[in-house]
């Protein structure tokens, strides 16, 4: 970097900096995204800049679900193994996001001292972030439907990824979920450093594909995938009975390992960190004992204790975190912890505008159980309908209560959970955080 | 008599984004409350052509680029004659999105040829090119179509105004066909002439996702009276439903976006 660029790198993150002073001290949000846009615009170079600085590496994370659980594990792994982390926590994954992040944690002069950034990255801004940086390390979780009025297609939100990461060093690691098709066939065709993780725990196989899948045709000659079994939506083991097509060798034995929070989906957060983390070089009995001590992120099956009682946030923001979510619960109700649900629909921006998606979720597992299901929200009579109409007769072994308020809705649920239980709330994003507010008076820790 | 209907779903895999099984679950459940004998029939590439035929109301949904060429492959020849042969002589159905399209004279997408419909519905369908935005969001429009809207009046003693979420990046125009509706907020067919979807013989097309039928159980029992009038050549009169949810959830909807 030259001196004039210094001084233009130093001015942009210099007003950013007073900017998010300002927007805080006007408490006028949390600041995770205005400065970025400003900065970016005073010098679009900023990504470039600010990461290159990072002594050890800049590593991506994608994917429809599991990022920030993911990246927080990882987190946790590198930061007790020494290294100085930076991450955008906030879960501001576009362009001005990261670029916010970056900001933070450098100095007036733009100087940034840390190790590594676990930068959780917007799976349709991937292609425009890498043509702004060059991470060491690129993390693909999964691939599912979520909000296509936003987005498009997993097939070509999957073909750009290709084509943006083509470019990039062969020294990059590229770490993939290879139980899921389409990114195990995007691993294939590139000629970076890439590694597979994937289950190989046929006991856990589904007994039937679940509706909600996108992926079961092959991506490389269209011919439906022949499956073994099924871990989850369309992630599974798999060959394609027409040409060549079949799940890569996975880099990890999942038999070996085990896991954070509850949940299948769980299980791959925990072996995607833990594969980053071997190729950083870290040592497994770090890697297990972070595993071992790792407690969740806000709202994402996160415990809280009001008035002596459990509460249980379970996000679920698309069929496939909302089909595992219900396997999980249904899992507690077997065991008769929990009688009382509380589901939270929303159709805001960061939710999606279209709630549609709820149609393609198995509720009917849901409503088959039994028990209190209390649901509110913007779009409460849609979550009200889907679940009255999984069920083939008129008189359930659900109680359905509808409560278009939803403070009326927390209290209600509360209500009906006895001491011993826990309640469990099912919301999207932006219910999450109102349900938070509600019970802690504040919207993020 | 006892009734028994078969619901038949168009490529189930291929064709169900949007959560439109939705309208499959509708008409399943709506049947299964009043103690009607229902049954599903997916129609896709492993159904053989004998019982290919053998539904009395069916479904479609939209789906992805891909997956609609893989069905567009499938669908020809003597299936294609089957459907067409079932719409023709008034079998009910309700398309969704993708599978209108499917069922015009073409669809001409943003990038790429011409793909040929099966030519039963007098539309045709053009993508104006990836650089113009779709058209999404909350859709309201009121029933237009004979005799379906004298028949909905006479169900329900009003006409009724439907909602829905729309989503698509195809316009479609509509040639010999009647509209379904008219716009009363939204794009519509194709965000110029005002009107929604198309309605020829007892087939209903739309763009409305939400899914429709839950959210207008009119539109629902109208398919399923259509389904038995063909089948057993006899009138029927369908036990009322509590139908309280869906009539708040619409009004709601009608509330939120028409002020």
């Amino acid at each position: 970097m030259n001196i004039l660029e210094g001084i233009r790198l130093g001015l942009a993150v210099g007003i950013a900096k007073t900017i998010t002073s300002l927007v805080k001290l006007l408490k006028l949000g949390a600041a995770s995204v205005l400065p970025g846009e400003i900065a970016g615009r005073l010098h679009p170079q900023l990504l470039r800049l600010l990461s290159q600085q990072l002594t050890q590496g800049l590593i991506l994370v994608v994917g429809t679900n599991g990022k920030t659980t993911t990246s927080l594990l990882l987190k946790d792994i590198l930061v007790n193994n020494g290294y100085k982390i930076i991450h955008n926590s906030t879960g501001a994954n576009l362009i001005n996001g990261l670029v916010t992040c970056l900001i933070t944690h450098s100095n007036l002069w733009g100087k940034l001292t840390a190790d590594y950034a676990i930068l959780e990255v917007d799976e349709n801004v991937l292609p425009l972030a890498l043509k702004q940086c060059n991470p060491t390390h690129i993390l693909a979780l999964n691939l599912f439907r979520d909000q296509l009025d936003r987005y498009g297609e997993v097939d070509s939100i999957s073909y750009r990824w290709q084509n943006a990461i083509e470019s990039l060093s062969k020294d990059t690691f590229i770490i993939v979920n290879g139980d899921d098709p389409t990114l195990c066939y995007l691993g294939q065709n590139l000629s970076q450093k890439v590694l597979f993780f994937g289950l190989n725990e046929p006991e856990l196989y589904l007994e039937e594909i679940p509706h909600a899948v996108d992926s079961i045709y092959c991506p490389k000659c269209g011919t439906s995938l022949n499956y073994r079994g099924v871990y989850l939506s369309h992630l599974g083991d798999y060959d394609c009975p027409n040409c060549d097509f079949a799940k890569s060798k996975l880099s990890v034995n999942s038999q070996e390992w085990q896991q954070i929070l509850i949940g299948v989906y769980n299980k791959y957060n925990t072996l995607a960190a833990g594969l980053v983390a071997e190729t950083i070089g870290i040592k497994k009995e770090i890697i297990n004992e972070t595993i071992t001590n790792f407690k969740a992120a806000f709202g994402r099956a996160e415990e809280l204790t009001i008035n002596d009682k459990k509460i249980r946030i379970l996000l679920s923001k698309n069929p496939v975190g909302m089909n595992e979510t219900i396997r999980a619960v249904n899992d507690i109700k077997k065991h008769n912890l929990s009688s009382t649900l509380l589901m939270v629909l929303n159709d805001r921006i960061p939710d999606g505008t279209d709630v549609s998606w709820i149609w393609d979720v198995d509720t009917e597992k849901l409503v088959e159980i039994g028990g209190n299901i209390v649901v509110s929200g913007d779009r409460v009579y849609d979550m009200a309908l889907r679940l009255k109409y999984s069920v083939d007769t008129l008189d359930s072994a659900m109680n359905l209560i509808v409560e278009e308020n939803l403070s009326q809705a927390v209290n209600k649920a509360l209500e009906l959970t006895p001491l011993n239980e826990t309640l469990y709330i099912i919301p999207t994003y932006s219910a999450m955080l109102e349900v938070r507010k509600l019970l802690l008076g504040r919207e993020i820790l | 008599m006892t009734i028994h209907l078969t619901i038949g779903w168009l490529y189930p895999k291929l064709m169900s984004t949007y959560g439109d099984r939705g309208n499959v679950i509708c008409l399943e459940r709506r049947c299964q409350w009043r103690n009607l004998d229902v049954s599903i029939l997916p129609l896709d590439q492993d159904t053989d052509i004998k019982t290919f035929s053998e539904f009395d109301v069916i479904v479609g949904g939209g789906a992805q680029d891909r997956q609609q060429e893989i069905v567009m492959r499938d669908l020809h020849g003597e299936k294609a004659e089957i459907m067409k042969e079932k719409i023709n002589t008034g079998i009910p159905g309700v398309f969704t999105c993708g599978s209108p399209q499917l069922l015009g004279n073409y669809y001409e997408p943003a990038i790429g040829q011409k793909i040929d419909g099966l030519g039963i519905l007098d539309l045709v369908t053009k993508h104006p090119g990836q650089n113009v935005s779709r058209c999404i969001g909350n859709v309201a429009f009121d029933i237009v179509a004979s005799p379906l809207l004298e028949d909905l009046k006479e169900m329900l003693g009003e006409s009724p105004t439907v909602v829905g979420f729309e989503n698509h990046g195809g316009r479609t125009y509509l040639g010999k066909v009647s509209p379904l509706g008219k716009v009363v907020r939204g794009y519509g067919n194709n965000g110029e002439d005002g009107f929604e979807g198309a309605f020829y013989q007892n087939s209903i097309a739309t763009y409305a996702h939400g899914p429709l039928l839950p959210k207008n159980p009119f539109l629902a029992d109208w398919l399923i009276i259509k389904a038995i009038e063909q089948k057993y050549q006899k009138k029927i009169t369908l036990t009322p439903l509590d139908d309280s949810l869906a009539n708040k959830g619409r009004k709601a909807m009608l509330k939120r976006i028409l002020t």
